[in-house]
């Protein structure tokens, strides 16, 4: 097992994900070299961004705080050593219900949160893009659906997901790439479950392979996906697009943090300075790309303030670090009679996305929607909500603890609503590198706790119908969406629908804080069918010269 | 050339491209054998037959060995397969006397075996539905039980009425077992294009041998003799093709004792092999080999 402390990708060479100690040649660029495109993370968003406009012919520098693993030497089957994997740098969190960080919604590597996310792999609910005028509730895309459903099947071919040869909800979505997997018998619990109460599941679409794809072997349903997948099965965009940049001549800086975007007197950006192998640098760029997810965007924009802009780097509306969502991501746990091992294979398996289809219920007193999944935590991770739910202790843990065998559980990804006091501002604190800590404030509102509650009876419901006895409720919240949104409206957002910011035309965002609404389901493959709708947009503005639009 | 970063772009062609020039090699070998040996007394078909019976049989015995091991064993029922194979094969390789009775179970506990997977399948969430064929019970394995007693038993066949009757039912097993290959390749996503040899070259030796049942015609047994033997070949190199398949599992074959029940079955393509020596004796007794 290695902890990165130094850059691997140096001299040229850059690290071979597919095996355990080589390099792959990487193009280098010298920091006064004028790049087209200096991009700040590498994950769904930036790591997507990067590969297509490496391959459109841009010149291209992607920075990541991260370190870059070679996953079939580095990943060890142990959730202690895997936290290398998160952001675990302090943030100040406040607000009525303080949001927690690290594990569940950050992740600080090459590849970014893709390297550790659980795979699940769903398309938004093609409505949803027009969440106001279509549904009443929250704020539209500036997208069109249709456009956004091209864009699914684009990521869903380059990270060879395996689903379900029919899909019970929403428009017909073709096939995809690879068959499903067995569903395991914490899913089969959620399907079980699901017929008993009459309503629809499926097993859940996984960026995870069912069969050899080149260097990747299929899945061995070990069940570590969380902490990092060892076998490269999982198709994160370390495995993917990460390569793919590479090959087309970008490079990527590995353990480089980027502190500030500077720009200069019209307040056009002029590149970013970074910190790396303990030096101060500065990467000259025609184009700067933040990329850093909903708290590391806002967190750098408000920190790349000028003279021009005192409130911090394209927010003249006001809107950098508002609107941060989260998704609601209560439980349900209960005893089975049955052995069911439910730390084999991919913690979701099944998924139900029942109630991200049904509009109007007598029951549903909420807006927006829920899907929600069988699980299958690791037993650290499985001890830990135990604790921070129950609080239970000593021989009472040990007893529960015991019981990991036969538990199976449903656990919601349920819409927040977007709401401009939930936001990133900057703290008094600074980090080592004297950058201010980002500062969370966060409150539920009250459509959230009806969700919440609704979840909770039906996911209940469905438990018991299956046979589960002696439930158990927990609590908590994933993923992040929002902080940058994009809108049509210059006053109430923060970039364009092509992800360029408002205020400074060589300035854009391509990461989850784009998010204008969360959606009822894990965000990862609508950040990167985002992204890659974006790279085709610049492509598109550079080839008929209107990438110097004349705003702001 | 510069050394690629990425996955591999496309499908595995590097090997598909190797397999099938094995294929082509091997094939046309046996083929070009067929014109040359054809004076030469042929092997009875009875000897055939009793191969045939013994290869499907000793496929059938390690297939269902293996994964009704890796069930656990969990009902009892499941240790009458690889018994009854075992049973089958001996008898068929040592030409036993009075065997009658255990091929006849053979084929009997194959059928039942067909009822037993059909309902492990229906009493999963969801029922006949793709994913539980794909990874329920697998549908159609019982038959090759039911498949190996049968050849077992037409050993004594001796004329060409017989040849025909024979010639109809290995053409008949023939696309069991394609649709059995399609339904599996389907589930790994044809990611090797060599995955469609098995679903293409089959049905056309099936074609050919249904149609000298229907219509016996001198004229056109060559080709049908020719798919047989192709048929064959594509046993063996698909054999070579699970052998690469189990070294793609992660770990390889230094994994065995998990890759060689995860990845594709090393023991499933010979029973192609079976079924050619079958399809030739046919042949062979339509044209009035004793
Ligand atoms: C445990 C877990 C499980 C998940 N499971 C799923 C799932 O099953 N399905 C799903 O769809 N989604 C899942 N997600 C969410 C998904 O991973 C994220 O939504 C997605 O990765 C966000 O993409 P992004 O590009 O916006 O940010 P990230 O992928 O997080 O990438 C941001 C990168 O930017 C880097 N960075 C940030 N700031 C700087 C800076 N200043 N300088 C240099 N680098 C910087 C970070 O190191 C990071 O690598 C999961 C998330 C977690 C944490
Ligand atoms: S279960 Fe599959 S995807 Fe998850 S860590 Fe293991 S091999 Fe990787």
């Amino acid at each position: 097992m290695s902890h990165a402390h130094r850059p691997r990708a140096i001299d040229g060479q850059a690290p071979d994900v597919f095996s355990r100690d080589d390099t792959v040649p990487m193009r280098q660029f010298a920091d006064t070299d004028e790049v087209d495109f200096a991009i700040v993370g590498t994950g769904c968003g930036g790591g997507v961004l990067a590969a297509k406009l490496a391959e459109a012919g841009f010149s291209v520098v992607a920075f990541d705080a991260g370190a870059f693993w070679r996953p079939l030497s580095d990943f060890a089957s142990d959730e202690r050593e895997q936290e290398k994997l998160y952001w675990l740098d302090p943030r100040i969190s406040d607000g009525a219900d303080p949001l927690e960080f690290g594990s569940n919604n950050s992740g600080r590597s090459v590849g970014g949160s893709s390297v550790h996310f659980q795979m699940v792999a769903l398309r938004f609910r093609p409505e949803w893009f027009a969440a106001r005028s279509r549904l009443g509730y929250a704020i539209d895309w500036p997208v069109d659906w249709r456009e956004m459903w091209r864009y699914y099947d684009e990521v869903e071919r380059a990270c060879a997901i395996s689903g379900p040869l029919t899909y019970p909800w929403g428009p017909d979505r073709g096939r995809y790439p690879y068959r499903a997997h067995e569903v395991n018998a914490a899913g089969q619990v959620l399907a079980r479950g699901a017929e008993a109460l009459g309503v629809d599941w499926a097993p859940t679409p996984l960026a995870t392979v069912s069969a050899p794809r080149g260097k990747s072997p299929p899945c061995v349903y070990r069940g570590m996906c969380k902490i990092g997948c060892s076998t490269n099965a999982k198709q994160s965009v370390l495995v993917t697009y990460i390569p793919r940049a590479l090959d087309a001549g970008a490079e990527i800086r590995d353990l480089a943090m980027v502190t500030r975007i500077a720009t200069d007197r019209q307040g056009r950006a002029t590149g970013v300075e970074y910190h790396r192998d303990g030096q101060s640098r500065f990467q000259k760029a025609r184009n700067v790309v933040c990329a850093g997810y909903s708290i590391e965007t806002p967190r750098l924009l408000l920190n790349s303030a000028n003279a021009r802009q005192p409130t911090g780097l394209a927010n003249s509306s006001d809107t950098v670090g508002r609107y941060l969502m989260v998704h609601l991501n209560d439980a349900i746990w209960s005893v089975m009679d049955d052995e069911i091992r439910w730390y084999k294979g991919p913690p979701s398996m099944a998924c139900c996305e029942h109630w991200n289809y049904i509009d109007d219920h007598p029951d549903k007193d909420f807006d927006g929607g829920y899907a929600f999944m069988s699980q299958g935590p690791l037993p650290t991770d499985y001890a830990r909500t135990l604790v921070t739910n129950s609080g239970v202790f000593g021989h009472e843990l040990r007893r529960k603890m015991a019981l990991y065998n036969r538990m199976a559980g449903l656990k919601m990804v349920g819409e927040t609503m977007p709401c401009a006091d939930n936001r990133v501002t900057l703290a008094e604190e600074t980090d080592a590198f004297g950058v201010p800590r980002a500062h969370v404030t966060y409150a539920h509102d009250d459509n959230d706790r009806r969700m919440r509650r609704h979840a909770r009876a039906f996911m209940a419901q469905m438990l018991e119908a299956a046979g589960g006895r002696d439930l158990l409720e927990t609590s908590s919240t994933a993923h992040l969406m929002g902080g940058c949104r994009m809108g049509a409206d210059p006053e109430t957002s923060v970039t364009d629908s092509d992800g360029r910011t408002w205020d400074v035309p060589n300035l854009w965002v391509c990461d989850g804080s784009l998010m204008p609404t969360g959606g009822g389901v894990n965000p990862s493959m609508t950040i990167m069918a985002n992204a890659a709708r974006i790279a085709d947009r610049i492509k598109t503005l550079c080839a008929s010269g209107t990438s110097e639009r004349a705003h702001g | 050339m510069r050394p690629s970063a990425r996955n591999t772009r496309n499908r595995d062609t590097r090997s598909a491209a190797l397999g099938i020039g094995a294929l082509a090699i091997l094939g046309g070998a046996a083929i070009l054998m067929q014109r040359r040996t054809q004076p030469k007394p042929r092997p009875k078909p009875r000897r055939k037959l009793r191969r045939s019976a013994a290869i499907m049989g000793a496929s059938m015995l390690v297939d269902s060995a293996m994964e009704h091991f890796r069930g656990g064993f969990h009902n009892k029922a499941m240790l009458a397969a690889p018994v009854l194979a075992a049973a089958s094969t001996l008898g068929a390789t040592a030409r036993a006397p009075h065997m009658l009775p255990v091929h006849a179970t053979s084929v009997a506990v194959g059928a039942a075996g067909l009822g037993f997977h059909g309902y492990n399948i229906a009493k999963r969430p969801g029922g006949f539905n793709w994913d539980n064929l794909f990874y329920a019970a697998p549908i159609g394995a019982p038959g090759g039980l039911a498949v190996t007693g049968l050849l077992a038993l037409a050993s004594d066949a001796h004329t060409a009425r017989h040849g025909r009757m024979l010639a109809g039912f290995t053409a008949l097993a023939t696309l069991a077992e394609t649709a059995e290959v399609a339904l599996l390749h389907f589930r790994g996503a044809w990611h090797n294009p060599a995955m469609y040899l098995p679903v293409t070259i089959p049905p056309i030796a099936a074609a050919l041998l249904l149609e000298q049942a229907l219509h016996p015609n001198p004229k056109t047994r060559g080709a049908a003799r020719g798919a047989q033997r192709l048929m064959a070949a594509m046993g063996v190199v698909g054999t070579g093709f699970h052998i690469y398949g189990v070294s793609r599992q992660m770990g390889g074959w230094h994994n065995w004792r998990q890759n060689a029940f995860d990845g594709p079955p090393v023991s499933a393509p010979s029973s192609f092999i079976a079924l050619a020596l079958s399809g030739k004796a046919a042949l062979d007794l339509m044209e009035g080999a004793p």
